[in-house]
């Protein structure tokens, strides 16, 4: 039944609605350069959600743990056959989303008899400095978008793009440090995963991407709702950063921050009352 | 998924192949002779704070030097290094799947490949490396060290070209130069002033270079020092921080006043 082209509409349509729905219990993903390097922030419940790929390069996903496997070893297999076979600095972000990522994605999204991937990947790829690094998206449907300086995975695209409209006004120029880039994300974290609840005890409310862009919503979370959710995060969940440091010797720039130092480098208002 | 961080099976399931060149032995090979390969001289010695690992510089084909700066001490990963004794292309290709089996193998499971698991990964790839090996065309006899960070200690193994797996307690060498040195290791160790193992870490930079110029004066396979030339020997060492190589400049103050002799 198919086989006429606005059933096959109607099909895709569906799966967008699916797709949405599988996406209401994620955490969205942060990233962020700094003058050392990049930055990746979420708060996770068990399952990481930042991962190594490459010497360079690290993902943040959101979506179902198993698609997300599957993607991430594609890539892994991807990268490391290419920097056997040509050299390491020919392994991309930019070609692993082009020539690996996107195409699967879009497949598995097209092909209405099979399932598709619940999943949602950011890439992250350093550079000898902060200008140069590359951020890349990718969403469920197999559409991709590059970026410089930042990037950040939610839950809809709407909360997305008032998360990196937040960024964009936090931040004045180039980060200097971990400290800053930290606090800088962990609160855009919070923004995130706040829109997202409210979004959600509102009944869905399906007319926020019609709303004109930049109108400010009555419950539009100030500085003190941010650092409650940030509070209550940490007490239920863990924070999980991981950095693509530059500064680190040898080829593998990738390293997770340990929970403690992570808790050190948060500001005294952001840690949890005891 | 289904490879469990194997990066040799993920090679080989994209189509690579481990049939180096070797002869069948109707070619002007003779066979039983001497390869020309294990021309290079390359040590490791326990000291007090991990393993000190060196090798001359010098590439040779016959009675020719090819090149006088080969690096054969290589970083594997952050914690090992292969030092190389015999044909360079395979030697290099060997050290490239290694260093991308173990991030592989890292990247992928979550957790590092342990040190058994290294010594094995070189031990089979110098098995497939067996026929090229016998044929005399690919023979590859190196030294593994590295700082075993489960036992916190440093760690040396040595292999045969068909991939016999020793570990050498207190030291290990490897190439046509190594039967000089490995006398000299085994009188210091025993009637020394004091055991290899308690050798500072200047000691022990020392004794490497030393060495290494002992094995180049009875071997023309083995480069010295290049003084005019600003050449010095590869040495690494591998300890609880990790690998470092020890710089040209301080290699060259302690073979100054340490090394020179005037006999």
């Amino acid at each position: 039944m198919y086989e006429e082209p606005y059933r096959w509409i109607e099909a895709v349509g569906n799966r967008r609605q699916y797709l949405d729905d599988q996406f209401q219990q994620g955490a969205p993903i942060v990233a962020l350069s700094y003058l050392e390097g990049i930055l990746l922030v979420t708060f996770s419940r068990g399952t990481p959600k930042l991962y190594e790929i490459y010497d360079r390069i690290a993902l943040g996903g959101m979506g179902h743990p198993a698609d997300l496997e599957k993607l991430r070893f594609n890539l892994l297999d991807m990268a490391h056959v290419e920097g056997f076979n040509r050299s390491p600095s020919d392994v991309t972000g930019n070609r692993l989303m082009k020539y690996s990522l996107a195409p699967m994605i879009k497949q598995a999204f097209e092909e209405i008899f099979k399932a598709p991937f619940i999943a949602k990947i950011l890439l992250a790829e350093v550079g000898p400095q902060p200008d140069r690094d590359q951020f890349l998206t990718i969403d469920y449907d197999g559409s991709f978008e590059e970026n410089r300086g930042c990037a950040v995975i939610a839950a809809t695209s709407s909360i997305r793009k008032k998360m990196l409209a937040f960024l964009k006004t936090q931040n004045n120029g180039p980060i200097d440090s971990l400290q800053t880039a930290l606090d800088l994300a962990v609160k855009t974290w919070a923004l995130g995963s706040l829109l997202h609840h409210s979004a959600e005890s509102l009944d869905h409310q399906d007319d926020e991407d019609q709303q004109p862009a930049g109108a400010a919503r009555s419950h539009e979370p100030d500085e003190k709702a941010l650092v409650d959710h940030i509070r209550l995060a940490l007490s239920e969940k863990s924070l999980e950063c991981a950095l693509l440091d530059r500064t680190l010797p040898g080829s593998s720039k990738y390293r997770n921050l340990p929970p403690d130092q992570t808790r050190q480098l948060l500001p005294a208002l952001l840690q949890p009352a005891v | 998924m289904g490879r469990q961080g194997d990066f040799v099976q993920l090679l080989l399931d994209q189509g690579y192949s481990f049939d180096a060149p070797h002869f069948d032995g109707r070619g002007s090979q003779p066979v039983g002779q001497e390869p020309l390969v294990k021309a290079t001289t390359v040590l490791a010695l326990k000291y007090q704070d991990g393993v000190m690992v060196g090798g001359d510089r010098r590439a040779t084909a016959g009675t020719t030097v090819m090149y006088d700066r080969t690096d054969k001490v290589l970083e594997l990963d952050r914690f090992s290094v292969m030092a190389i004794a015999g044909v360079p292309a395979t030697a290099f290709e060997m050290a490239r799947i290694l260093e991308h089996s173990f991030k592989y193998y890292r990247r992928s499971q979550l957790q590092d490949l342990s040190f058994e698991g290294k010594l094995r990964a070189l031990s089979k790839l110098l098995k497939e490396n067996a026929p090229a090996a016998l044929a005399g065309t690919g023979p590859v006899a190196p030294i593994f060290a590295g700082f075993d960070e489960q036992h916190s200690s440093g760690k040396i193994f040595f292999y045969d070209i068909l991939g016999a797996e020793f570990e050498g307690v207190d030291y290990a060498v490897s190439g046509s130069g190594s039967p000089t040195i490995r006398g000299i290791l085994h009188y210091l160790h025993r009637w020394g002033n004091q055991p290899l193992y308690q050798l500072s870490e200047e000691e022990a930079v020392v004794l490497v270079l030393r060495l290494l110029m002992s094995a180049a004066e009875f071997d023309s396979a083995t480069g010295g020092v290049n003084h005019q030339a600003n050449l010095y020997p590869a040495i690494k060492r591998v300890t609880e921080k990790g690998v470092e190589g020890v710089p040209v400049d301080r290699l060259k103050a302690l073979f100054e006043s340490k090394v020179t002799s005037h006999v």
